[in-house]
């Protein structure tokens, strides 16, 4: 059985994947599209928390809801100019891929050569640990977990107890229903996306401090989001939870049993779901 | 009017044969002294993506060097040479290497290529060897290593090749320094990216280890792993008390920061290959986790086991004073000092022992086998039978320790010539 310490470890991992995977499906279930810049919205929001805190000298949680503002902006930017002109009949879904994987590239350069590639650290951030006998954690991944639990809570209120959430809702239900009740569709998609990258931008933020922060941080977290969306079933918010929480504990787990095998073992997992279940655990099945 | 005519003709024609006749009398001017012929090198290097980092950290201090090297320059016979340092962007890649490679040959002209450390030594012989153009490299890589090891290096058909850093085998006496500096250890953990699993310089090194009775648990980690927790927590249940990292700076400061946090602080943790940048390493890994850190060092002022000529400590300790100046800020990153201007050192000794710059093939004569004297001390080529063709330069493989956030002199290990 792995020491307390793993699981404890993988559970930060998930947290990760959870908040990613969770903003992925939310343009999913709207847009139609997985967006491919996603873990480009993750570094950047992680670099603006990193410039917030040291050279503007603001407050770690403020950081994260201004990186949460900006990136969602950007994101909003991104779906306007970008994805919708993009999303035309035919060839469109293909257009808006090519689009988003280009953008990967982009904003990794524009990153690199504005900020530079060398990893910036932001250990002064929460530091210290916490003693638990057998094992200990960092104060920074104790803010990830609480951080996840605040974000999830905080998406379930809105999308359950808010007229944009009902309005979101109802559009990635029945799109053309919406619309005939006044709910204008673009505008939602606008609001989805700055949220969903919103979302990759403060969990960028919150493990910033935990790793490191340079241009590249944003592709293996995008790889993993992926899985964990597979895995809970593309489309299913839930799924996307379940499927986090899944896939970084078993990283962790495996990881400490076999060591880099994890990988594989990982990877042949979510060819088995896709051939046993491919709709996931809690997605629908195509019709 | 007709004698007027006459008049002006004579006139002129006395002074046509007067200036003509002074002309032809005039005195030569002096020959000009001719001032130092510049030698283009070559530098295939990182200066885009995640590598670049050790690609431009080290750009002030080698300009530096340079800039302190020309003073003299060097002569053969009574010609006086300086160098001149040509970079291009490699990315790292073997298309970005072979590219690189190919202007720097046929577009800059260069004869000599060197400092080169990129994972792309078959993609840049490719096109250095048929152009008869050294190529100043180092080992470790999994193709820059002889078939006898299962490398792709070749004498034969790679004559221009020298290995003028062999950090194949810094790694392994490295390995020894560390026991050297701790030689109460209980187990040396040995820690890279599923990229080199087992690739021959592994296999080497685990065989040189295990002959040599060090206790060793190696553990491999998929590249672009952050979480290093569950490799930690094995490295712990397996009695490991000092961890060689041989991944990228990431790996290794995310690796130092976790074992610090998960209470394994008496766990150290050595990085291979110099500290780039101490500031960075403190940001991300915590300056207390940071403190006891261990990595390669190339000081050569501070080297206790290898005798380096006064003459190059000097020049490097200018060196890093100008890029001090030039910086505005201390610069502290001495791992240069172990390439570029060593590898031209090699070059520019070989160049006056065969008394040429041009012909590579007598370069090379010299250099096979030849003892050369450079910023990291004298070594003499080595490896006749393992490369097929002596030339494989030694290493101090010396490791600094970092105490009161500065690296100090650790231990050093001088590598013994290979057959």
């Amino acid at each position: 059985m792995p020491p307390a310490g793993i699981w404890v470890d993988g559970l930060v991992q998930s947290c990760i994947y959870v908040t990613m995977a969770f903003g992925m499906v939310l343009v999913f279930s709207i847009l139609g599209i997985l967006n491919w810049t996603h873990g480009q919205f993750y570094m950047l929001g992680a670099f603006v928390v990193y410039y917030a805190i040291t050279a503007a000298g603001i407050p770690f949680p403020i950081s994260l809801l201004i990186s949460g503002v900006i990136v969602g902006g950007l994101g909003m930017l991104v779906e306007k100019f970008v994805i919708e002109r993009l999303s035309v009949p035919g060839y469109g879904m293909l257009y808006v891929t090519v689009a988003t994987l280009a953008l990967i590239f982009f904003f990794e350069g524009a990153a690199g050569m504005s900020f530079g590639l060398m990893d910036k650290g932001m250990a002064t951030v929460l530091p210290g640990v916490l003693d638990l006998g057998s094992f200990s954690i960092s104060y920074q991944k104790i803010a990830v977990i609480i951080f996840t639990l605040v974000i999830m809570a905080a998406m379930y209120i809105v999308l359950n107890r808010t007229k944009v959430g009902l309005a979101i809702r109802a559009a990635a239900q029945e799109p053309v229903a919406a619309s005939l009740y006044g709910i204008s569709v673009g505008r939602v998609s606008l609001i989805v996306m700055g949220i969903g990258c919103a979302l990759a931008a403060m969990a960028g933020g919150i493990i910033g401090p935990v790793y490191s922060v340079n241009p590249f941080m944003g592709r293996i977290p995008m790889i993993m989001s992926l899985l964990a969306i597979i895995i809970g079933g593309l489309g299913s918010l839930t799924g996307a939870i379940v499927g986090g929480i899944i896939l970084g504990l078993l990283n962790s787990v495996i990881a400490y049993k076999i060591s880099y095998f994890s990988e594989v073992a990982l990877f042949v997992l979510v060819i088995l779901i896709l051939l046993i279940r491919p709709q996931g655990l809690f997605g629908a099945p195509a019709k | 009017m007709k004698k007027w005519y006459n008049v002006v003709a004579i006139l002129m024609a006395t002074v046509i044969v007067v200036g003509v006749f002074a002309i032809g009398c005039a005195k030569t001017a002096p020959p000009q002294p001719t001032g130092p012929i510049t030698i283009n090198i070559g530098e295939p290097v990182a200066l885009s993506g995640s590598a670049s980092p050790w690609g431009q950290i080290p750009t002030p201090f080698r300009e530096a060097w340079f800039e302190v090297f020309n003073k003299e320059g060097f002569k053969i016979g009574d010609q006086t040479y300086n160098i001149k340092l040509i970079q291009v962007d490699d990315q790292n890649t073997a298309e970005g290497g072979a590219a690189a490679a190919k202007q720097l040959i046929f577009g800059d002209k260069c004869k000599f290529l060197a400092g080169h450390w990129t994972w792309n030594f078959s993609a840049i012989s490719a096109v250095t060897n048929p152009a008869k153009v050294i190529f100043v490299t180092r080992t470790g890589s999994p193709d820059a290593l002889p078939a006898s090891w299962k490398g792709a290096y070749d004498a034969k058909t790679m004559p221009y090749v020298v290995f003028g850093t062999p950090s194949q085998d810094e790694f392994t006496f490295n390995c020894f320094a560390l026991v050297d500096a701790f030689p109460n250890y209980k187990k040396l953990g040995l820690l890279d990216s599923t990229v080199g699993k087992g690739g021959p310089g592994w296999v080497v090194l685990q065989d040189t280890l295990n002959k040599a009775g060090v206790r060793w648990q190696s553990e491999w980690f998929a590249p672009g792993t952050t979480d290093f927790a569950p490799i930690i927590t094995r490295f712990a249940e397996g009695g490991c008390d000092i961890v060689f990292v041989a991944g990228w700076i990431g790996e290794y400061m995310a690796f130092a920061k976790q074992r610090w946090e998960m209470g394994y602080k008496d766990m150290k943790v050595a990085c291979s290959g110099p500290f780039v940048s101490l500031d960075m390493y403190k940001a991300v890994v915590g300056a207390d986790a940071f403190e006891g850190a261990i990595g390669a060092y190339y000081d050569n002022s501070q080297f206790k086991k290898t005798i380096v000529n006064p003459k190059y400590i000097a020049q490097c300790q200018e060196a890093l004073k100008i890029a001090a100046e030039k910086t505005g800020k201390p610069y502290a990153y001495t791992g240069e000092i172990a390439w570029l201007p060593s590898h031209v050192l090699i070059l520019v000794q070989a160049m006056q022992k065969a008394g040429t710059v041009d012909d590579t093939d007598a370069i090379m004569k010299a250099i096979r086998g030849g003892t050369f004297d450079t910023t990291i001390g004298k070594w003499t080529m080595s490896g006749a039978e393992t490369y097929g063709s002596p030339v494989v330069f030694g290493t101090p493989a010396c490791l600094c320790v970092i105490q009161g956030g500065k690296e100090v002199y650790l231990s050093e290990h001088p590598m013994e010539p290979l057959p």
